[in-house]
């Protein structure tokens, strides 16, 4: 009570905004610490675009003196099985010979994985976040508590048995065993149903009188008013599955059915053999992740607003 | 709480209500409800539930992939805990990169939330610069990072310490510092999302109460002590637990920095081994399936005892409050 008659005479509580020096002196380390964070990204851009030369160059140069294309395409890189040139790597887009379309095979798998993951574990996860809030179905309850439970259990438990499984089902080196073991995403049943238990159930319960069936309801009322916290989880599975590395490592053999993360840590290795490869390794790394930069920025105020979400339902 | 709710029966359920209790009639009416539940039931059940079972099995046998196993007991969980000692090093080295990543993620993330909380386009536009990190996640980043750390002089760290008067080093070459390169890399990648979340908290503190303090007198470090810390509570633990969690799980930086040849995880003197990557070289490098099976139950053992640790500490923190 006290607190509101307090707010009623706010005007009288607000002082006049002052700029505070000594807060905006304080923050002066913070805006240096923000330079640092996004050095990586500058190294990693930079390097992208320099030439083997000037990759080794000592010290090194922080803005390309000489900016080349060479990292991702360079035509004076020796065929396969030619005399090797220091100078002159294969780049981005001319590794990988064996597979149609190189480079550019895994963004589409990967964007093609991404897409089915997303797409069919939150329909999967919303029929089942239904089924445990809106409907009286008995059971429903132990279910929940199974599927809670099994949070706590760090998947690489079940990862050398799921290898195992899916190798008798004869699935390895497919997408179909790449893609179906993930598709029960249990944090996500979690999440929405978290999030289905705020919205009134007499929305639901009219649809009934009315007579429309459950598969109805849950396609024309619960998923419209799941949207925000669908997109929240949409963007968690989607950039999971985007940077998904070690089950494909162990689960994928065939270069073509490789991904983005797969190619880039198989960049890393020729890395080692030959330095000047590293601006081709930084290259396919700024193309793996300027579509996650490009999606946040596309769709930043859910990314925030789905974090938050997941902070303050849990 | 809200399960009760939605538990008790409604009379407008479902059309048909008394016959409700006999078996084939409640197939009937909830006949759609479990059709629904069945994609995800299915899935959960080949993909977790079973291979979990397996899981427990496996850990108990001696199993090589190539003959069938047979079981030893708990011979694999006591030569973990008695005797492996690269296992003890992974453990090690996996605690301590947690306390470091946890803690620093955790107090940079505060501060930072404390600082750029509003909605002012400074303030966001910082916040982006901090989050921009946790969004790009992934194996192209640790290339990024392995590139800083290259061991030859023109890599960035060699630059950045000669600039202050150190000497070119071979950063991934020296124990002491593998430690920390993945606490760096996981501050980096991380003290903006808690900034996210925390700066939500925050947010959602009511301004009268900050109002009234100031009328009263107190500080604004007062104010953050007995007003922010208390009511953020929620969110502190969230994130505590959450990163904790995440942290025991550190697999990608730790195979992707170090790794020279297929077969070797751990960096050098195993310095930067951790329990996941000791996990794989077990099970997908020396196929040794029983024993990293032993070693998957452990880490969850592990994860289990320190969350219920942290919850503990966190409740009596609340105790402590009132």
């Amino acid at each position: 009570m006290s607190v509101d008659t307090l707010s009623t005479a706010g005007t009288v509580v607000k002082r006049p905004k002052k700029i505070n020096a000594g807060a905006e002196l304080a923050r002066l380390p913070l805006y240096l610490w923000a330079a640092v964070v996004l050095i990586p990204f500058w190294w990693m851009i930079i390097a992208a675009f320099k030439s083997v030369p000037e990759l080794m160059r000592n010290p090194p140069t922080f803005f390309p003196q000489d900016p080349s294309l060479d990292s991702f395409y360079d035509p004076n890189a020796p065929a396969a099985g030619g005399e090797p040139n220091p100078d002159a790597v294969p780049g981005v887009f001319q590794r990988w010979p064996d597979v149609a379309g190189g480079f550019l095979r895994f963004a589409l798998n990967t964007f093609g994985v991404t897409v089915v993951v997303t797409v069919a574990s939150l329909l999967i996860a919303s029929l089942a976040a239904y089924m445990l809030t809106k409907t009286a179905a008995p059971g429903r309850r132990t279910v929940f508590v199974v599927v809670i439970s099994s949070m706590m259990i760090p998947w690489q438990v079940s990862l050398i048995p799921n290898y195992l499984l899916v190798s008798d089902l004869g699935m390895t080196d497919s997408y179909l065993g790449y893609i179906v073991p993930g598709l029960a995403k249990s944090f996500v049943v979690f999440f929405l149903v978290q999030y289905l238990r705020s919205i009134p159930d007499e929305l639901v319960h009219a649809a009934r009188v009315d007579g429309a069936s459950e598969w109805r309801i849950w396609w024309q009322i619960v998923l419209p008013l799941l949207r925000p916290a669908l997109a929240a989880m949409a963007i968690f599975v989607a950039l999971g599955e985007w940077n998904n590395f070690l089950w494909p490592l162990i689960i994928i053999r065939t270069e073509e059915l490789f991904n983005l993360p797969i190619a880039l840590s198989n960049l890393s290795n020729a890395i080692v053999s030959s330095p000047g490869s590293m601006g081709v390794a930084m290259a396919a790394s700024m193309m793996a992740t300027l579509p996650t930069v490009v999606f946040f920025f596309l769709f930043q105020k859910h990314f925030i607003k789905g974090i938050a979400l997941s902070g303050i339902k849990a | 709480m809200t399960l009760k709710q939605t538990a008790a029966p409604k009379p407008d359920a479902a059309p048909v209500r008394r016959t409700a209790g006999r078996p084939s009639h409640r197939l009937q009416r909830y006949g759609p409800a479990y059709a629904m539940l069945l994609p995800f039931a299915l899935l959960f059940i080949v993909f977790l539930v079973y291979p979990l079972i397996r899981s427990v099995y496996y850990s108990l046998t001696d199993f090589n992939a190539i003959r069938p196993p047979t079981f030893v007991g708990f011979d694999n969980f006591a030569e973990l805990i008695a005797n492996d000692d690269r296992f003890h090093k992974a453990v090690w080295n996996t605690v301590k990169y947690v306390i470091g990543s946890v803690t620093l993620t955790m107090v940079l993330g505060l501060l930072l939330a404390v600082a750029f909380k509003s909605t002012s386009l400074r303030d966001r536009l910082m916040r982006t610069v901090f989050f921009l990190p946790s969004v790009s996640a992934g194996v192209g980043v640790v290339l990024v990072w392995k590139w800083i750390f290259m061991v030859d002089s023109w890599g960035l760290a060699n630059t950045v310490a000669r600039f202050f008067g150190g000497e070119n080093k071979s950063w991934l070459a020296d124990p002491a510092v593998s430690i920390p390169i993945l606490v760096t890399m996981a501050v980096w990648g991380g003290a903006g999302y808690a900034m996210v979340l925390f700066v939500a908290g925050i947010n959602a503190i009511p301004d009268e109460l900050y109002e009234q303090a100031s009328i009263d007198g107190a500080s604004k470090a007062r104010q953050f002590w007995h007003i922010t810390l208390p009511l953020l509570r929620p969110v502190l633990v969230f994130v505590f637990i959450t990163s904790t969690i995440g942290a025991f799980q550190i697999f990608e930086p730790v195979y992707l920095l170090w790794r020279r040849s297929a077969s070797i995880v751990g960096g050098p003197l195993d310095s930067a081994l951790t329990i996941v990557p000791y996990l794989y070289d077990m099970g997908f490098n020396r196929f040794q399936l029983g024993y990293a099976s032993a070693i998957a139950w452990i880490l969850f053992a592990i994860i289990f005892l320190v969350t219920l640790v942290q919850l503990r500490v966190t409740k009596t923190f609340k105790e402590f409050d009132r």
